[in-house]
């Protein structure tokens, strides 16, 4: 059971309850093992079982919730979280500024911000963010191209900023937005 | 903002998750080393990675690994 934890946090942030979470990784282990024969020895095993998990996912949850593709996610700025702090100028330090947001931002926060995220956004936010895998590596897992890739990942963090910048302002670690428009 | 910085903010993501070549890579570290409104923010971003990574850790309940375990057993046997 390589792999079994790695794969259950990830499958939280997908299915977002541990019921369904649990299921999912219980399904890619037996579908792992029934499929064995499929997999090449000395190829990668995570991206292979991480493409079972998400394959389940999909087909499991996506029928209920359909969800349209990229126009969820409108234009956002870059650097959308850091813009925010760098605004702020009743503080005497920008360094202190950062430590504050970065610090004062609670696990619970970033959980539901991701998992706010749009499915075809999150997935890849969640195999690059928490597992570290290639460009390449999500490509194979989620089938799609590269460059899908890299703008699902580009778009989806941004929108992960701009949400993370909500529960920082109402932990009071960024000013009202009002106060910004000058 | 420079050209400069536009090409190294085009490259933040590629440049956090290790996909530029070399050559790349010590363009952009050099233009973060002469520039610290981009080195501050490359820093911010990286930093706030790592935040987000370890926001979304989750333990497995011992029971879930028992259940897996016996679900992987019966599927064996």
């Amino acid at each position: 059971m390589q792999y079994a934890p790695q794969l259950y946090t990830a499958a939280m942030r997908m299915a977002r309850n541990p019921t369904d979470a649990e299921d999912l990784v219980q399904e890619t282990f037996l579908k792992a093992y029934r499929a064995y024969d499929s997999f090449t020895a000395g190829t990668n095993l995570k991206a292979w079982l991480y493409r079972i998990l998400t394959n389940t996912y999909i087909n499991k949850y996506r029928k209920d919730r359909r969800r349209p593709i990229e126009s969820e996610l409108g234009d956002l700025e870059d650097l959308y979280l850091y813009k925010r702090i760098g605004s702020e100028e009743t503080t005497d330090s920008s360094r202190s500024a950062e430590d504050r947001v970065l610090d004062g931002l609670v696990e619970s926060d970033i959980k539901e911000a991701v998992e706010a995220l749009p499915e075809n956004f999150r997935v890849p936010v969640l195999l690059a963010d928490l597992e570290g895998f290639a460009y390449k590596e999500i490509a194979e897992i989620l089938d799609i191209p590269i460059g899908t890739v890299m703008s699902r990942l580009h778009r989806g963090r941004k929108a992960l900023q701009a949400s993370l910048a909500e529960y920082a302002r109402d932990r009071g670690l960024l000013p009202d937005p009002e106060s910004e428009d000058e | 903002m420079s050209d400069h910085c536009r090409d190294a903010l085009d490259r933040l993501y590629a440049y956090l998750d290790r996909e530029l070549d070399t050559d790349t890579v010590t363009e952009v570290r050099a233009h973060l080393e002469e520039c610290p409104p981009c080195g501050g923010a490359f820093a911010f971003e990286e930093r706030l990675m790592v935040v987000v990574r370890d926001g979304l850790r989750e333990e497995v309940p011992q029971a879930v690994v028992d259940r897996l375990r016996s679900a992987l057993r019966s599927e064996i046997l």
